[in-house]
């Protein structure tokens, strides 16, 4: 109960602050900021639609005598057929589905580590700092996609797609914690946290409800760049073979078995359009992120990473 | 000039960073479920052979002294032997065989996207918000957006498949040998006299080259483009074509130079990407660098060179972001405190 109560004010204050500040309307008045959201808003729609529409296994399963192999497309098979005789549309629409949401838990998980790890090393200072950020410093020394290949491996086989989900927050959440620790160093110098401190409010309270608030503009704006790149680096960890389980609808399987069985032999809808709706994907998050970072600070113009 | 002081304080601080970075390859290699010594002795064996092969190797010995030896292994960059390539071969081996290879891809890559994304940059942050900017901007924001992965074999299929211009794969055509020196197939070809293999060299490396610095050159005319408008911004820059400075000549002396330095970091934050991206490009292109090598090792539980290979990758990353930051001060001195 109390706890409904306090996220009800967290979400008021945040919009508030959103309508106080001249974010949200330059954000709106930037044509390729607004591209990017009716992408994504696009893509999420395709994205429910198939998960409710479709039945998984039925798209796994291969359809041989119900349709040709490797048509080309058509009416009847708007993106064609693959070599199981799939009828590759609605697995690329199903595609979309995998996408947000491994997406979305890949993004929120690392968000959700990295401002933990990052506020509370801003807070603590000292000995929690150090150690909280030489460890991320030291998973920062790694390329990242190296790192998630590398990670893979310390999850067992059976979790399939979830493997690249962990993988990538571990990768992630290094980022998270630098941006949030340096957004959080500032607000703790301001009077009124020193002021609520004084008011009697626990520590736990002083970093959920005033440091954290405060530290929200450059947190979206990371996660939605990360978006992006999350659902890229998914799929290229199912195209290098970690992820996916064969069969499965995500666009990184199916273009990476277009491209090894298909693409040569002239079937080459069967990577083009798993890869075309990919790239148009992580182009939406993009043109979206980098309009949140100019609406922002337009001095930060394409310096965060 | 960079002070001595400076350039040995910030290679003690490389060792911390290097021991966390071995200490992860550790855990994430003892984290894993697979069992080596059933790799080596391989599925079928008795548990009797397994067991024999695990004391062999050490791995019944206790955690903290298996890091020990590792360590010391690192420090004398000796990452034993391959489970599985010709059984046997150093690690150290395949990996001074394979490196140079990918060395050679990211460089072409990081030069065709230096050669291209830089003056994209310039050009459009002087023309800013004009059709020319829009354009490189859109252009820019989409080569990041395009998977290597797709990209590739799409490239593949119109160049080699569809005109017949340039080979799928590989790195140089197989008529040709060429004894390795530097490992650098475009050098060794030079060094060897061979024209001929060396434009089947070139050839080769064509396509892999473009779709590694098509990301590239994005990137970089990225943040070329917000550098060079910060600059262009300043006080400096006004008084030099207020003393009467064509605005070409102001661009070219005052701003290019400050413009450079924060994308000369970028740079060395971007090397990680490239890599990722050359292991991406070795793939689709089939070419035998340590990015196909590391995948191999990892689908085969060929540990000793997955952890050879993502500590060299590591190494390799931090050894060019040291350099990246002493460039950066040799550029601008007031980094140094």
């Amino acid at each position: 109960m109390s706890t409904e109560t306090q996220t009800g004010t967290v979400d008021r204050s945040i919009a508030e602050r959103l309508r106080a500040s001249p974010f949200l309307s330059q954000l709106l008045s930037n044509r390729l900021a607004i591209t990017g959201i009716v992408i994504i808003v696009a893509i999420v729609l395709v994205a429910i639609y198939a998960r409710l529409t479709y039945d998984l296994s039925e798209l796994m399963a291969t359809q041989f005598g119900t349709n040709p192999a490797e048509s080309p497309p058509s009416s009847e098979y708007l993106f064609g057929t693959d070599g199981q005789a799939r009828n590759i549309f609605p697995r690329v629409m199903y595609g979309a589905w995998y996408a947000v949401l491994y997406g979305t838990v890949t993004v929120i998980a690392s968000t959700f580590l990295g401002v933990s790890l990052g506020i509370v090393a801003a807070y603590y200072g000292d000995l929690t700092d150090n150690v909280i950020m030489r460890t991320m410093d030291v998973l920062l020394s790694f390329p990242s996609l190296l790192l998630a290949l590398a990670l893979v491996t310390i999850f067992p086989e059976e979790l399939g797609l979830w493997r690249a989900v962990g993988a990538l927050t571990l990768v992630y959440t290094p980022r998270f914690a630098r941006v949030v620790r340096g957004a959080a160093l500032k607000v703790l110098e301001d009077e009124y946290t020193d002021a609520t401190k004084a008011l009697g409010a626990t520590d736990p309270r002083l970093l959920v409800r005033h440091v954290l608030p405060n530290c929200l503009a450059p947190i979206t704006v990371q996660s939605t760049l990360n978006y992006g790149l999350a659902i890229i680096d998914i799929a290229a960890l199912s195209f290098l073979g970690f992820g996916a389980s064969p069969g499965e609808p995500t666009w990184g399987m199916m273009l990476s078995n277009g491209v090894e069985f298909g693409l040569f032999s002239g079937a080459w809808w069967w990577s083009f359009f798993p890869g075309l709706l990919l790239a148009l994907t992580v182009l939406g998050f993009n043109l979206l992120g980098d309009g949140m970072r100019d609406a922002l600070d337009p001095r930060m113009r394409e310096t965060v990473d | 000039m960079v002070s001595k002081r400076f350039v040995l304080k910030r290679l003690l601080m490389l060792i911390p960073v290097l021991f966390g970075v071995a200490t992860v390859v550790f855990a994430i290699l003892h984290l894993s479920p697979g069992d080596p010594a059933v790799v080596i002795a391989g599925e079928r064996a008795s548990q009797e052979f397994v067991n024999q092969v695990r004391s062999d190797l050490g791995l019944d010995d206790p955690l903290w002294q298996q890091y020990i030896r590792f360590l010391g292994e690192v420090v004398t960059f000796d990452f034993g032997q391959s489970y599985q390539v010709n059984r046997g071969t150093p690690v150290s081996q395949i990996l001074t065989d394979r490196l140079p290879i990918t060395i050679e891809l990211a460089l072409l890559g990081q030069f065709a996207g230096l050669l291209f994304g830089l003056p994209l940059g310039i050009l459009s942050a002087v023309k800013q918000d004009t059709w020319t900017d829009h354009l490189t901007r859109i252009g820019a924001l989409s080569g990041i957006s395009v998977p290597i992965y797709w990209s590739g074999p799409l490239l593949i299929l119109l160049f080699a498949q569809f005109l017949g211009l340039l080979p799928t794969s590989g790195r140089i055509g197989s008529e040709y040998f060429v004894e390795p020196v530097t490992g650098l197939i475009l050098v060794d070809t030079l060094l060897a006299g061979n024209i001929a293999a060396f434009q089947s060299a070139a050839i080769h490396l064509l396509l892999p080259v473009v779709v590694l610095g098509i990301y590239q050159m994005a990137l970089l005319s990225r943040m070329m483009r917000s550098s060079m408008v910060e600059v262009l911004r300043q006080d400096y820059m006004r008084t030099a074509r207020a003393k009467g400075q064509g605005s070409k000549i102001t661009v070219m002396k005052h701003g290019l130079r400050n413009a450079f330095i924060p994308v000369i970091t970028v740079i060395g934050i971007q090397f990680g990407s490239l890599l990722g991206g050359a292991v991406l490009t070795e793939t689709v292109f089939e070419i035998n660098g340590i990015g196909t090598l590391l995948v191999d090792a990892i689908n085969r539980s060929d540990y000793p060179v997955v952890q050879g290979t993502v500590l060299v990758f590591a190494v390799l990353y931090t050894l060019v972001n040291l350099g990246v930051d002493l460039t950066y001060s040799v550029l601008d001195p007031r980094i140094e405190q």
